[in-house]
């Protein structure tokens, strides 16, 4: 196992050797002049000023330099500055970054709440109206664009009832309540589309262990159904909703742009996406990169996590 | 397998002397499709997925017999109109027809998307196979560079590439085929591992040792004998998949970053909706609807292909 | 509004101005509680106001805090203020004089201004402020462009602040307001990145991107009101930029904000109409203009083509201002001839040689061109939707009259590749707050105006001539005759194509009292904005 641990860790290095290449590869290729977004349209260009700004982001120098310049620095925690604010990176990134961990977080966390439990019923009381209900509602939470829904929350909840705001963030350590308050029907919107699937994937994997052997032989040997179902049965079921879930997580982190901008939502991918049209370089560079990186550590331990669950896997 | 069908089967099979190859080949795949419908039937998800696929595709066809407004052409004097016998989804802000519109905007957006999964697939499979049959470097190296690519998260990379693409003076359909490589080149590492995965397990087995004595290619064998066989997975993959690429090619025209207005596009018409969202909802309804209903029909179909072509899970 | 209430600034004197201020302060306060005795405005309370915009950096010299639009606004003022009608009125220069060759303008600083950190504004602090603005390493080059004509500043003393200018100019006031040259504290350039030290009625807290912009009330800010009490009534003001015009307004209606600028044109009619008893909204004219800027410098358009008027003719003729003002602007907006609109002092009535929309004029220029199908490639910035909604109408308006054309909409640093290598043949774009006509005629017509070579390489000499001419008149009305002229001779070479103003409606809780926006929208002004309001 450790050794298997290692090795995985080993491999994830190469994985984001290569995404920073490809980051960096592709910032530097985004069209249009990045100094332009600097200046105005109603003075002349001045050479000087151009030298001077290319001078202080380092784009003077061969592409290949800048980017071992980056890199390297980047290996000692230095980002560099933002293109647009001037102030360094990190500032930049750690503004943003919790707001989207947390909405991920209760995000998937709410998907669980409802999809186990939900999951569960629909494959233990299997063609029942529980059954079905599941079955169709999951089905619609995949097939519902998630702006879509988003919208037609706001418009529900937030100016027919006027229960909820419409948008905003207030940071959980802060003003939790406020936080919370804000973070209902973002965490909705995210949580219906994460259920949806869950739901689906814990249904699936409950039906499949349901007609496992062991199960019979429990059965046979006179433990309760409810025993059956909930010690063993859903125990094994739910290594795969949680692997799932894991790896649903890690796509979130960059996913929630669309809802981001719908509820105001100060996040990383908001950030990112608008850095693209600022062509903040050093924010784009540096905030994929720590997403990304972020991307590989969860799906290595969901990886390791789902071995550590199910010994059976081999080590491969 | 019935005595009706293993009868069917045999006849496909005896061949008489004075059978061109052709007769032969067209024998068989009748066969082949009526083996393939009576499947289907067992399954109703499968069936009313396909039925409604059959639709979409449909009226993806007829768009330009069925649309009755020119989709572009703006008409101030008959903006935001209810339901009429005149307008079946009423008229948008540009007092455009939304039932045409969105017609129009579903022709592109399954075109694209079924391209962009074809392109998917074309890139992935190839790369996957190869990668589990030859192993080694080339594996280790293209692994790693599909890992890059996953870690990249969310939509960011979507976004990177359109925006990379973006000064590109490309028109009508050209400007299509950048949504269609971005959403391509992200389809593929799912498939490129879901591929090696088979191809791994293919190439173990006798079949393909076979092969290699024979004396055939390794290229050719990888190709030949191994795809075959993996290729159920992938197709229920692809199925799914062409419904999650609608949500993003709505979700992506919905942020602006579609093909430019005022081509009809189901995203970007909700984005533009949005703004009569209260006094008039019923234009943000129509093509919302729409989305649901094409991914809603690739889920329900991909579902179904997953049972039948998985016989593990045939029981359910 | 007539034109008798708005008088130039260089011809009125310092007394006409303490008159008006005082009258449109006491009108302001008059006004906010109609019908009802007039009660003092009351100390205190935190407005919440969203924008739709969020500055891009905490460093005045170095961002362009637009006006308008960015909460940061509120922390520093220029050397001059503006009123609600966006006139140049006395402010920490509270009076001044301009030599009669137009070539030297000498400030009074007033006594007892001081910056946050407790420095006092004077001459030598306002000094260094311009000369970091001239200094290409650490300011914008869009500020540093409004004092390129200075040759020289002088603090004659602490209270006295002289300006040699290169050339005379009649206009240099309007460019000492807030927008675009505003004070920051000597002593603060370091920290000017992320904690700016202002000099405005708040007082910078904190700064979350895209998310938050806290301020508090700066205690010894040197206005009064009429009372004598001291501005501004509020304790705290904080900023919450929300791009989405619809975001905006849903945050108003469920309570959590109590300002908003910038209504969607699509909300503003039913808005006002369903929600008059809770909400006060204002209709705020804005002087900016849409119009279509027509590439002139090669392709069909070009003033080098022998067909180019011909052809900018025919693309004149194409152009439905009716569909314009009905389909993006709801009914809201007003069309234009000229640049600036009815509700401006500006607005010039005599323009001649307006293009009617007629497409089968343009058809019949184009059949006998032999042009038709000319390819266009109509574009706009994503940033506004009504800027890249209007390329759309246009796109379709084009294709009525016998063009080709094309339809795109980019990013900024795109569209700026686009322009230097002149690859379009129209953009859909518009200008807003050239209060002062020079700063738009001088800047987005003058053919040698950076602008206008790297946008449309407009070039007609007699334009040229009368916006010089322009610049150092003093007589409003004179200047007025020649802008006319110029419009004129503008919409005869069909080379921009007003099409619209771009009106803004902003919103408020009906308790939020004595607020009034400015003319084109700012809300930190002279006896208006977050100065003048508070809570009922």
């Amino acid at each position: 196992m450790l050794i298997y641990a290692i090795n995985r860790i080993l491999q994830a290095i190469p994985v984001v050797f290569i995404l920073s290449v490809l980051v960096f590869g592709f910032v530097h290729a985004l069209p249009g002049d990045v100094i332009d977004t600097l200046t105005s349209v109603e003075t002349d260009e001045d050479p000087e000023v151009r030298a001077a700004l290319e001078e202080e982001f380092g784009l003077n120098k061969p592409v290949y330099v800048q980017y071992f310049i980056w890199i390297g620095k980047a290996l000692q925690g230095d980002f560099g500055k933002s293109l647009v604010t001037r102030r360094p990176v990190s500032i930049e990134l750690m503004e943003r970054i919790p707001a989207t961990i947390y909405l991920a977080v209760v995000g998937i966390g709410l998907s669980i709440l409802i999809a186990v439990p939900l999951g569960t019923l629909a494959a233990v009381r299997r063609n029942s109206a529980t059954d079905y209900t599941a079955q169709v509602t999951s089905l619609a939470g995949i097939s519902i664009p998630e702006f879509w829904f988003a919208i037609l929350c706001v418009l529900l909840f937030a100016l027919h009832l006027g229960w909820l705001p419409s948008s905003g963030y207030a940071s959980p350590f802060e003003d939790p309540q406020k936080s919370i308050w804000y973070l209902i029907l973002p965490a909705l919107a995210v949580g219906f589309r994460q259920a949806a699937f869950t739901t689906r994937l814990t249904r699936s994997s409950m039906l499949d262990e349901i007609s496992k052997e062991y199960v019979d032989t429990a059965r046979s040997l006179g433990l309760s159904e409810r025993k059956v179902i909930y010690k063993y049965t859903l125990r094994n079921a739910l290594i795969p909703t949680i692997t799932i879930s894991g790896l649903q997580l890690a796509n979130l982190l960059g996913g929630t742009v669309v809802l981001e901008s719908i509820f105001a939502w100060p996040g990383i991918g908001l950030a990112i996406f608008q850095s693209i049209q600022l062509r903040d370089f050093p924010v784009i560079q540096a905030g994929v990169l720590v997403l990304g990186i972020m991307v590989v550590i969860i799906n290595l331990l969901v990886d390791l996590l789902y071995r550590v669950l199910n010994p059976r896997v081999g080590l491969g | 397998m019935s005595e009706q069908q293993l009868r069917a089967r045999q006849r496909v099979d005896t061949v008489s002397a004075d059978d061109s190859v052709w007769e032969i080949r067209l024998r068989r795949l009748r066969a082949v499709t009526k083996n393939a419908l009576q499947e289907l039937y067992k399954s109703k998800t499968a069936t009313v997925g396909a039925m409604m696929i059959v639709l979409l595709l449909a009226m993806v066809v007829l768009t330009p017999v069925l649309a009755t407004h020119h989709p572009t052409k703006p008409n101030y004097r008959v903006r935001l109109q209810p339901v009429s016998v005149e307008h079946y989804f009423g008229t948008d802000k540009f007092g455009r027809d939304i039932y045409s519109r969105v017609l129009y905007g579903g022709q592109r957006t399954v075109l694209i998307s079924i391209a962009a999964v074809v392109l998917g697939l074309s890139l992935g499979i190839p790369l996957g196979v190869f990668s589990g049959f030859f192993g080694g470097r080339f594996d280790a190296i293209s692994m790693r560079f599909v890992d890059g690519l996953i870690a990249f998260p969310g939509l960011l990379l979507y976004l990177l590439i359109i925006t990379l693409a973006r000064e590109w003076k490309l028109e009508g359909f050209y400007n299509d085929l950048i949504l269609v490589f971005a959403l391509g080149v992200n389809t593929m590492p799912e498939v490129a591992r879901l591929a090696r995965g088979s191809a791994l397990q293919e190439a173990k087995k006798e079949y393909v040792e076979a092969a290699h004595i024979i004396g055939e290619g390794s290229a050719f064998t990888a190709m030949r004998e191994i795809l075959p066989n993996c290729i159920s997975p992938l197709i229920v993959n692809a199925t799914v998949r062409l419904g999650y690429v609608i949500l993003i090619v709505a979700a992506l025209s919905f942020l602006g970053l579609g093909t430019p207005p005022p081509t009809p596009d189901w995203g970007a018409d909700l984005s533009v909706a949005r703004d009569h969202m209260e006094t008039h909802p019923m234009i943000a309804v129509f093509p919302g609807l729409a989305i649901c209903y094409s991914v809603l029909a690739f889920n329900l179909f991909g579902d179904g292909l997953r049972d039948i072509l998985d016989p593990r899970l045939s029981e359910r | 509004m007539s034109e008798h209430d708005r008088k130039n600034p260089l011809t009125q004197t310092r007394r006409e101005f303490l008159a008006t201020t005082a009258a449109a302060a006491g009108a302001a306060a008059a006004a906010s509680v109609p019908g009802a005795a007039v009660a003092a405005p009351k100390r205190g309370g935190t407005l919440r106001f969203a924008t739709r915009v969020d500055g891009r950096g905490l460093d005045p010299h170095r961002n362009i805090i637009y006006y308008v639009s960015n909460p940061l606004a509120a922390t520093t003022q220029g050397l001059l203020d503006l009123n609600t009608n966006m006139e140049i009125v006395p402010g920490i220069g509270e009076e001044w004089d301009i030599s009669d060759d137009l070539m030297t303008y000498t400030f009074k600083i007033k006594k007892g201004v001081e910056f946050h950190n407790g420095r006092d504004v004077d001459a030598e602090a306002i000094k260094w402020n311009y000369e970091r603005i001239m200094d290409p390493k650490t300011s914008h080059s869009f500020t540093r462009a409004s004092l390129k004509e200075v040759k020289e500043i002088t603090a004659v003393d602490k209270q006295t602040l002289r300006i040699q200018l290169k050339a005379p100019s009649g206009v240099f006031l309007a460019n000492v307001v807030y927008y675009p040259c505003n004070l920051i504290a000597p002593d603060s350039a370091d920290q000017a990145d992320t904690h700016p030290i202002g000099c405005g009625p708040f007082k910078f807290v904190s700064w979350k991107r895209y998310a938050k912009t806290e301020m508090v009330r700066f205690e010894n800010y040197f206005e009064t009101d009429a009372a004598g009490n001291r501005l501004p009534y509020l304790d705290a003001i904080e900023g919450y930029p929300k791009k989405e015009d619809k975001v905006r307004l849903t945050a108003l209606r469920t309570g959590e904000v109590d300002l908003i600028e910038n209504m969607a044109y699509s909300d503003a009619t039913n808005f006002k109409k369903t929600q008059m008893d809770k909400y006060n909204t204002w209709d705020i004219p804005q002087v900016g203009a849409g119009y279509l800027a027509v590439q002139a410098k090669k392709g069909p358009f070009a003033m080098s083509a022998a067909d180019g008027k011909l052809m900018r003719q025919a693309l004149a003729h194409a152009i439905d201002r009716e569909a314009i003002h009905h389909a993006i602007f709801n009914g809201l907006s007003e069309k234009l001839t000229g640049f600036y609109s009815t509700s401006s002092p500006w607005h010039m009535p005599g323009i001649r040689n307006i293009k009617e929309f007629d497409p089968e004029k343009s058809k019949a220029i184009l059949r006998k061109l032999n042009a038709m199908n000319t390819p266009i490639a109509v574009v706009a910035r994503d940033t506004y939707s009504y800027m890249h909604q209007t390329g759309e109408l246009v796109y379709s308006m084009l294709q009525e009259a016998g063009f080709k054309p094309t339809n795109e909409v980019f990013d900024n640093p795109v569209l700026r590749k686009k322009y230097k290598k002149a690859d379009y043949g129209i953009d859909s774009t518009a200008n807003s707050y050239r209060f002062e006509p020079d700063g738009w005629y001088s800047r987005n017509v003058l053919s040698s105006a950076p602008s206008t070579k790297l946008r449309t390489g407009y070039m007609n000499e007699q334009v040229d001539k009368l916006i010089v001419e322009a610049r150092s008149t003093r007589d409003f009305k004179k200047r007025k005759e020649l802008y006319t002229e110029v419009e004129s001779l503008v919409n005869d070479d069909c080379a921009l194509i007003y099409t619209h103003c771009i009106p803004l409606t902003s919103a408020a809780t009906k308790n939020l009292k004595g607020y009034q926006p400015a003319f084109a929208g700012p809300f930190n002004i002279n006896g208006g904005g977050v100065r003048t309001a508070y809570f009922a």
